[in-house]
């Protein structure tokens, strides 16, 4: 029973996302091939979940731009959490970290939430992969910076750490071999639940009309070109749809997995 | 006690000054990396033909040939007039514009608060209330996917459904409380999934205090206990973050009032994106960033305030 609520909480929602993120790997058609003759036609064995107004396979434009979203946020958690967790455990235990004023600007800037910083880059720079990557990326390391740096501060006062020192670990072994395992949980818990921030923000600024730049496939574009035609085939609204839902409920249900206590590497 | 609220005062203010300063600043520096020019983008629209001498005039008129620092600090200084400046795009005044958005948004966000805090009450004690029942896996499961759905997709199916199908609802005409109403409960449905859960289990906590043992053994039934003496605890422990939450819908609002055509801040922020409409841009972040920092601080104020009453109660 242990086994299976493990499968469905945690592995089930990674194999999604990885799905998600690598199955334009396996797109059954080119995405941008645009057969005009064979618009609105219903899913058939060429064409899985049917073509578009301009004849386009929809699974692979799923597909594709199930990699541009996910692309997107993997590679900023993996900065936010590379960058972040070192930043904030040097912060965490260095002098620098406990003085009033750098205090007040980290509280300041956090102060401010990441949609708020999205708005800021989008509304200066205009939408683009490379803007919301810098974008999700500057917003979120500032909270992740502060999440890792509260945790340090606590724990570098426990009797273990006093324990490392006392036989003779160094610096950066306390901080790394000791500390870290104690706030990777967080870290990655912080990480899973912003993955889903993320997904929703990418595909709602998206949806609006600020799209990520000529060319680009991406879910909510997708949604938003699909609604002119929802009467005739509201497939190409609901099915981009399910994948943003499937993949933000996985990151969901995975960060809540992470918080209620089913470890990891169970 | 009294230099300590007088310095936790002091900071909160120094940090309230900070994060605007630091956020006008960064959008300041943003426009200055932008690969398109404002002045470019001004002349374009404008003129349709120009010279590079125009531009150069233009640009100098603009005051965007001086450093950014010269820019940045005649920009806080006319702003600390409520001067800032007039839109480029239709030559109004900036100051007018942004409250009106503000204006918008503020009252989409109010009302949504509003239909939050009634949502989180009802569906957070219901959650408690079938806590081992069957049910309340069901209710769980609808609390994260109300989690997951995505706000542009409830708009918008909001829309199809009950302004194109039934016709209940008119995006054009509708004035007052109904014209708002739609927008609010889309954005409200995130924050009742979240904030549901969490009120449900910090009840459970207060149902297991000891005075809540106490409360029982005096006979009280648990419904009581429950309206009168776990809920006030419960409630008082998620306000300080709710306040916060309600700070962020209002930079979260964006994507909903577009989709509902509601001249909100979204509407402009997207308008001046696409205009490159500087004195827009600047003025519409520090409008954002100026009540986000308020609902921050006020949810601090409270939070300590929760925190000494708390450990007095203990104290006593």
């Amino acid at each position: 029973m242990k086994k299976l609520h493990i499968l469905f909480l945690s592995i089930l929602p990674a194999l999604v996302i990885l799905f998600c993120f690598l199955g334009f790997l396996a797109a059954p058609n080119d995405p941008e091939e645009v057969v005009i003759t064979q618009s609105f036609l219903a899913p058939c064995a060429e064409y899985p979940l049917g073509t578009d107004q301009y004849g386009r396979c929809v699974l692979s434009r799923i597909l594709y731009g199930g990699y541009t979203t996910l692309g997107i946020v993997l590679m900023g958690s993996a900065i936010i959490m590379t960058v972040g967790i070192l930043l904030g455990l040097l912060l965490g235990q260095g002098k620098a970290g406990r003085n009033v004023l750098f205090e007040s600007i980290l509280n300041a800037v956090t102060a401010i939430p990441p949609i708020a910083y999205l708005i800021i880059f989008i509304s200066t720079w205009g939408n683009s992969v490379s803007t919301m990557v810098v974008a999700l990326t500057v917003s979120l390391i500032l909270r992740m910076i502060k999440l890792v740096k509260t945790k340090t501060e606590l724990e570098y006062n426990k009797a273990y750490v006093l324990c490392a020192v006392a036989s003779g670990a160094s610096r950066f072994r306390i901080l790394l071999v000791h500390i870290l395992p104690n706030l990777i949980r967080d870290a990655f818990r912080f990480s899973c639940l912003s993955a889903g921030e993320m997904i929703l923000s990418i595909s709602g600024f998206s949806f609006i009309g600020l799209s990520l730049g000529e060319g680009v496939i991406d879910w909510g574009s997708m949604v938003s070109e699909g609604r002119t035609s929802f009467g005739l085939a509201p497939g190409l609204v609901l099915y981009p749809m399910l994948f943003i839902f499937l993949c933000v409920l996985s990151f969901n249900l995975l960060g809540r997995q992470l918080e209620s206590g089913g470890r990891i590497d169970a | 006690m009294k230099k300590l609220i007088h310095s936790f005062t002091a900071r909160k203010i120094l940090e309230l000054l900070l994060t605007l300063l630091i956020v006008t600043f960064l959008s300041f520096l943003l426009v200055k990396l932008s690969p398109v020019d404002a002045a470019e983008a001004y002349a374009r629209r404008t003129f349709m033909l120009y010279t590079p001498e125009q531009l150069d005039e233009l640009r100098e008129e603009m005051g965007l040939n001086q450093p950014l620092l010269v820019q940045y600090g005649t920009w806080v200084g006319n702003a600390l007039h409520l001067d800032f400046g007039t839109s480029l795009v239709n030559g109004r005044s900036v100051l007018g514009e942004v409250s009106r958005a503000m204006g918008v948004t503020l009252s989409i966000v109010l009302i949504a608060a509003v239909i939050e805090a009634v949502g989180i009450l009802l569906v957070g004690s219901l959650c408690y209330w079938c806590r081992r029942k069957w049910a309340h896996l069901l209710l769980v499961f609808v609390c994260i996917v109300g989690v997951s759905i995505p706000p542009f997709f409830l708009a918008s199916s909001f829309l199809d459904v009950f302004a194109v199908r039934f016709g209940w609802i008119s995006v054009a005409s509708s004035t007052g409380l109904m014209r708002y109403l739609p927008a609010a409960i889309c954005l409200a449905v995130g924050g009742i999934a979240l904030y549901s859960q969490l009120l449900s289990k910090n009840i459970e906590r207060e149902m297991n205090e000891d005075y809540a043992v106490y409360a029982r053994c005096r006979g009280l039934s648990d419904m009581r206990i429950l309206w009168t003496h776990a809920l006030p605890h419960a409630l008082a422990g998620l306000a300080p973050s709710f306040l916060q939450m309600v700070g962020i819908s209002l930079a979260g609002s964006a994507i909903v009032e577009k989709i509902f055509s509601l001249p909100g801040l979204g509407y402009s922020i997207v308008d001046s994106v696409l205009y490159r409409d500087t004195p827009m841009i600047h003025a519409t972040i520090l409008f954002l960033a100026f009540f986000l920092v308020i609902c921050n601080a006020v949810s601090d104020i409270l939070q300590r305030i929760f925190q000494r009453g708390h450990a007095e109660g203990a104290v006593q």
